[in-house]
């Protein structure tokens, strides 16, 4: 190497070793200006350097010395030395880097002490070395000290330098979070303490602690998190939307500020959502997961983390045989493996009247396997019970509506793994339920929906046993009075000949319906009560409301009954229908069948008999006259559709077609455009004729050169 | 000079061979390390699945679809969007709208005014979650909800939307979720079909819905979809005629059987054998259905919960009702599809009765479930096949308007059956148009719904005229957010 580019390089090393010196009595006396920072930051980026040239150089040095051999040349101890000397140079460099960037905020702690003076200490130790290496006395024994010393101090330096970076425990970490921590029984776990700490210790506490305290703020303790940071306080108790903590957590990924910062893990939906709840929650420090209330979020998030097991259960027992299971499967129990390769079975059984405890005793032969049972709305018995006991690894078991009381619990106490249970539905008594249900020691789910149980027994239930869930389900308090539907009508067909009996009907028990036949609106006090004794023998209107206790009346609902005396023997159409409007062709006007209104009844799919361009024209033909004295037809209003009452109707009676006289002429008048659709009866009397022939014109309305649509669905004669 | 050369190919002496034969085997061998089912002759369906066991243990063992028919409007329901509001009128800004196709029915507007909603919103349950006043009931039950408001999907129009949604592809032909779900887990209760369909329509404007919809695509028949009516006969041709007694049916059936039997051993076609059961099922379900579809002895309780349409057969209220019965005594998958969200025009009228007809007994069903101990391993779905447009469609007045189709957002919500409950999930931009974070395709949801059923969906698989199928045809992955 060149004599005095290395004379040169010495030169720095003293330099170097007496500014550092002094850096490190007096930095705590100087301010590192901002144009100076960035260099104090590339501290972790040129600390690489200098390792591996001192790690190289000190081996080519010890081999030197204590390898003995002759055979080495000059050039490897000049090459060795200069290889120390660069490594040295680098060396200092990366002190004063450190030490720069140690006056930074958010560096503080034992962690840094120790850190920076293992730092300078290595610095000085291989300074101290290419001082001594050529000295006499530098025998192999000291050579060996001295190598070990230095890569010892730069071993332990190194290993604070990373801790300061990553956080204790960087390496191990994921060993460490894989050992299953004994799990916190869900009755002492304190929602803080045991949840929401340890998010922070996995996510935060590496940049967040007392060694290295980012922003200020540590996040090792509740101390610590009241006490917040730089910016503030962290959060308002009972207020997320304004807690500095999640206005971090939410800001997006790019924003410098979004905490935890990018290349870092970040937290999870779950874990944001379990403090924004416990933000919400009132911040509170030593509330227990139990204390809260059942149905609140953060107690199901909460109970969700602390006992993951439920996620897959581990069987511990060996599947039974397939070709038993097949045997024991018939129409009305199923029995299947909870999933594929699982030795669980499940078991379903259905029809009340083919139930027997046989049923449940046929299983022995699987009683190991068996992990859910369902006897939904079987006839069981409390002695039944003592056939499922047998069943010991049971999880699930269904006793909705049937016979067992809290009797029979006495049975199932053998049960050690029995987590879910559900009566619903079945005659318990408060009494003796109380203390039954401490001896099923495993049971996390209860439901008591419909049993007889009052919503203050429950709650003592619920008490009483703060690790079990109980499920009450809805009860009709009285106060949500609801409304009524409108009562219904049974009657087949609504045209009727002669007289028709009216099936006015309501499907809720107790209902009490009121009923007009003049068209007026009925109520609760002067309308007659309906008792199915109507009957009615000529065109009515009947309006209905029902009425009950407890309960808003009904709205009124109008059936229309319509009468048609004579029907024809055979109709026949003269001109043509619309293509869509075809209903039953020439039948339509006679079959009964009436047709509706609305979107969802477009006219096309119903029963009406439509023209537009020609007239509708038709015969009815009777072969023993008849006398009538009145037409009807029936048809559509919706005139935002364009769909009119017909412009004139011209009704032709007689023996037959030759012999015909006019009988009635109908100009319906024009209702205004715009409300709602309607459907109307157009009706005119004459004088009583005696007819075998009729022909009937239903001509649309026309106004300028529009012709409206006309949907009849249903003719009448009387 | 040819012919030696010729000669030469042909010569082809032992050690040749031999050496030849080396390589080749060699190279086949190689080939089936880095193809590991070279040689299966088409075993993958056959790898891990036996059809009528679910895959892993399941969280959810039934499921009871509530299809909103005719796609309602998300932005009247459950996604609030008070930008919408205060911009209406404006135009919708091109930036917003991409090249979003539009419908037949508005490509031909000039205009595509931006409306907000006539209903308000409030926030409910620990989740936050934003309910619009059309829907208190659903809104006092949020916290059981996982409400999903970034669904979205490719097609534009109900019948490929409602295809695609049902059986995973727009174009029809293929099984449906139902039947799938049979083929996959098969029949719990085996005196009713596993898979049941009950249809109910309101005043708004309606779309059909076609048995296509719940059909077994190339499955087998007996996987296909039940339609429960409403009326004396629920099912249709179940019942006996007049004059034949159970004994006779009984005598039929076991001389048909026998036929069957013997037409089945000369021709084996599987489908003489499906054909067998199901008349054995038929059988069964003479009794076991009348008895589920019995109202009337519903306590008063129950009515009051559901309100008191779900003792008027052919409502919603009473699908919903009847859907707990058959869910509970062990069918499968149990459809209802409500028509009439189609609002196009009159929005406000039409929705505000449509939900009314839904929210109590949706609610009710929920809550019903839950206090029989019944909702963890019961999977409850509410939505649409598509949502609508945050602008309007045709005229804008001071009272009334109307959405178009709109696949790019829709909400849907989840109970039960082992999904998170009290959580929002997903988010639309300021004016309910793209997604803005956490999208949930169709083939995603169906993924999520087959895996609370412990079926992975890429191993639920039917080979068909060479094509191996599955129901999330070629995409989805489980969106494990969505699952407690």
């Amino acid at each position: 190497m060149n004599t005095k580019l290395r004379a040169f390089a010495e030169q720095v090393l003293v330099v170097l070793n007496v500014f550092i010196l002094f850096l490190l009595i007096f930095l705590h006396k100087l301010t590192v200006p901002y144009w100076l920072q960035p260099a104090g930051r590339m501290h972790p980026l040129v600390l690489h350097f200098p390792i591996v040239l001192l790690m190289l150089a000190i081996g080519m040095e010890v081999y030197r010395i204590a390898s003995r051999n002759t055979n080495l040349t000059s050039f490897y101890k000049n090459f060795s030395g200069g290889l120390l000397l660069a490594g040295i140079l680098f060396t200092g460099i990366t002190v004063i880097m450190g030490l720069f960037l140690s006056r930074e905020e958010g560096y503080g702690g034992d962690t840094l002490e120790w850190h920076k003076w293992t730092g300078a200490a290595v610095f000085f130790i291989a300074s101290v070395i290419y001082w001594v290496r050529n000295k006499l006395w530098y025998s192999v024994t000291a050579s060996w000290f001295f190598a070990v010393l230095m890569m010892l101090t730069l071993i332990v330096t190194g290993h604070y330098g990373a801790t300061l970076t990553h956080g204790e425990d960087f390496i191990m970490q994921p060993i460490y979070a894989n050992i299953k921590k004994p799990s916190v029984p869900i009755e002492q776990a304190i929602v803080y303490e045991h949840v929401v700490q340890p998010i922070l210790e996995n996510k935060c506490v590496s940049c967040h602690n007392p060694n290295k305290l980012k922003g200020e703020l540590a996040l090792t303790d509740s101390i610590a998190l009241a006490k917040g940071g730089k910016t503030g306080k962290l959060f308002v108790p009972g207020n997320p939307d304004i807690s500095l903590l999640l206005e971090r957590v939410h800001l997006p990924l790019e924003e410098e500020k979004h905490m935890p910062p990018e290349g870092k893990p970040q937290l999870t939906r779950e874990e944001i959502m379990l403090l924004t709840l416990w933000i919400r929650g009132d911040a509170k420090f030593s509330q227990k997961v139990i204390d809260i209330a059942e149905g609140d979020s953060l107690r199901i998030l909460a109970t969700a983390i602390l006992k993951p097991e439920d996620k897959e259960e581990k069987y511990d027992f060996s599947a039974a045989d397939e070709a038993t299971v097949a045997k024991l499967n018939n129409d009305y129990r199923t029995i299947a493996p909870v999933a594929k390769g699982s030795p669980a079975l499940d078991v379903s059984i259905y029809n009340r009247d083919l139930y027997s405890t046989k049923q449940l005793d046929e299983l022995d032969a699987i009683k190991k396997q068996v992990v859910s049972v369902s006897l939904n709305k079987l006839p069981v018995k409390d002695e039944d019970l003592k056939s499922v006991s047998r069943f010991e690894n049971l999880r699930r078991l269904d006793l909705n509506f049937t016979d067992v009381t809290e009797k029979g619990l006495d049975a199932l106490t053998s049960l050690k793994h029995l987590h879910t249970l559900s009566l619903s539905g079945t005659k318990l008594s408060f009494a003796g339920l109380k203390d039954k249900i401490a001896n099923l020691k495993s049971l996390k789910t209860l439901s008591v929906w419909n049993t007889g149980l009052t919503p203050e027994d429950v709650a003592q239930l619920k008490n009483a046993y703060k690790g079990i869930s109980f499920i009450e389900g809805f009860k009709d308090d009285g106060k949500d009075t609801l409304k009524l539907n409108p009562p219904q009508v049974k009657n087949d067909e609504m045209v009727f000949a002669s007289a028709i009996p009216v099936q006015l009907f309501h499907p809720v028990r107790g209902v009490q319906i009121r009923f007009t036949l003049d068209g007026t609106e009925p109520d609760s006090i002067h309308s007659p009560v309906f008792d199915n004794t109507t009957i009615i023998d000529k065109k009515t209107t009947v309006k209905a409301k029902a009425f009950k206790d407890g309960w808003y009346s009904s709205d009124a609902v109008t059936f229309d009954f319509l009468k048609n005396s004579f029907v024809p023997d055979s109709v026949v159409l003269l001109q043509p229908l619309n293509s869509v409007h075809q209903a039953e062709g020439a039948k339509t006007f006679f079959n009964k069948k009436l047709g509706a209104i609305g979107a969802n009844n477009p006219a096309w799919a119903n029963f009406w008999a439509g023209v537009r361009k020609n007239d509708m024209e038709l015969v009815a033909m009777f072969n023993q006259p008849v006398t009538i004295s009145s037409y009807g037809l029936h048809y559509m209003l919706e005139t935002t559709t364009g769909i009119y009452p017909p412009g004139l109707v011209e009704v032709w009676g007689g023996e037959n077609e030759n012999r015909v006289k006019l009988l009635t002429t109908i100009k319906p008048v024009m209702p205004e455009p715009g409300g709602k659709p309607t459907l109307e009866t157009l009706e005119a009397s004459f004088k009583p004729q005696s007819v075998s022939y009729l022909k009937i014109i239903v001509k649309p309305h026309v106004e300028k050169d529009r012709r409206f649509l006309v949907l009849v669905d249903e003719m009448f004669l009387n | 000079m040819d012919k030696e050369i010729l000669e030469h190919g042909f010569s082809w002496n032992r050690r040749r061979f031999l050496s030849t034969m080396s390589l080749g085997i060699g190279s086949v061998a190689l080939g089936s390390l880095l193809m590991p089912n070279l040689f299966k002759n088409g075993g993958i369906e056959e790898e891990g699945f036996t059809p009528g066991i679910p895959h892993f243990a399941p969280k959810a063992k039934r499921v009871i679809y509530l299809f909103q028919n005719g796609a309602p409007s998300q932005q009247e329901l459950f996604d609030y969007k008070p930008k919408l509001r205060e911009m209406t009128g404006q135009e919708i800004p091109p930036s917003v709208r991409g090249n979003q196709r539009l419908t037949g029915m508005t490509a031909n507007q000039s205009s595509f005014p931006l409306v907000g909603s006539f209903v308000d919103f409030k926030q409910y349950g620990n989740s936050r979650a934003w309910v619009s006043d059309l829907m208190p009931y659903t809104a006092k039950i949020v916290d059981e909800l996982c409400i999903v408001r970034s669904m979205y999907t490719e097609a534009i129009n109900h019948d490929p939307a409602l295809t695609f949604l049902q059986t995973g592809s727009q174009q029809g032909n293929r099984p449906s979720m139902g039947a799938w779900l049979s083929y996959g887990l098969g029949n719990e209760n085996k005196n009713l079909p596993a898979f049941t369909v009950l249809l109910s329509r309101g005043i708004g404007n309606g779309q059909g819905v076609y048995s296509k919809l719940w059909s077994n695509g190339f499955l087998d028949s007996v996987h296909q979809g039940v339609q429960f009516s409403k009326g004396e006969d629920p099912v249709l041709y179940l019942k006996d005629p007049d004059g034949m007694s159970r004994k006779d049916r009984r005598e039929m059936l076991d001389n048909l059987s026998e036929l069957n039997e013997l037409s089945y051993k000369e021709f084996g076609d599987p489908e003489i054998a499906t054909r067998i059961k199901q008349y054995e099922m038929a059988y069964r379900m003479q009794t076991a259905v009348p008895e589920v579809m019995d109202l009337s002895k519903e306590p008063d309780d129950i009515v009051k919960l559901y309100g008191p349409d779900c003792l008027v057969p052919g409502t919603y209220a009473a699908n919903c009702l009847l859907a707990r019965k058959l869910s509970e005594n062990g069918v499968r998958f149990v459809q209802l599809y409500h028509q009439g969200w189609d609002q196009h025009g009159n929005l406000p009228f039409e929705i505000a009765k449509q939900a009314k007809d839904v929210d109590q007994a949706s609610a009710a069903l929920v809550i019903d479930l839950k206090q029989r101990g019944l909702l963890d391993e019961t999977l409850v779905i509410w939505g649409g096949e598509f949502g609508r447009t945050s602008y309007t469609q045709g005229r804008l007045t001071e009272d009334n308007y109307g959405r178009d189709h709109h696949p790019r957002c829709f909400t849907v919500w989840m109970a039960g059956g082992g999904i998170k409950p009290g959580m929002v999930y997903g988010e639309t931009d300021e004016l309910g148009y793209n997604i803005a974070r956490d999208p949930v395709h169709v083939h995603d949801f169906q993924a999520t719904v087959l895996n609370q059923l412990g079926l992975d969906h890429e191993k639920l698989i039917f080979k068909h005229l060479g094509r191996r199928y599955r129901l999330t045809d070629v995409s989805g992955k489980v969106i494990k957010d969505l699952i407690a």
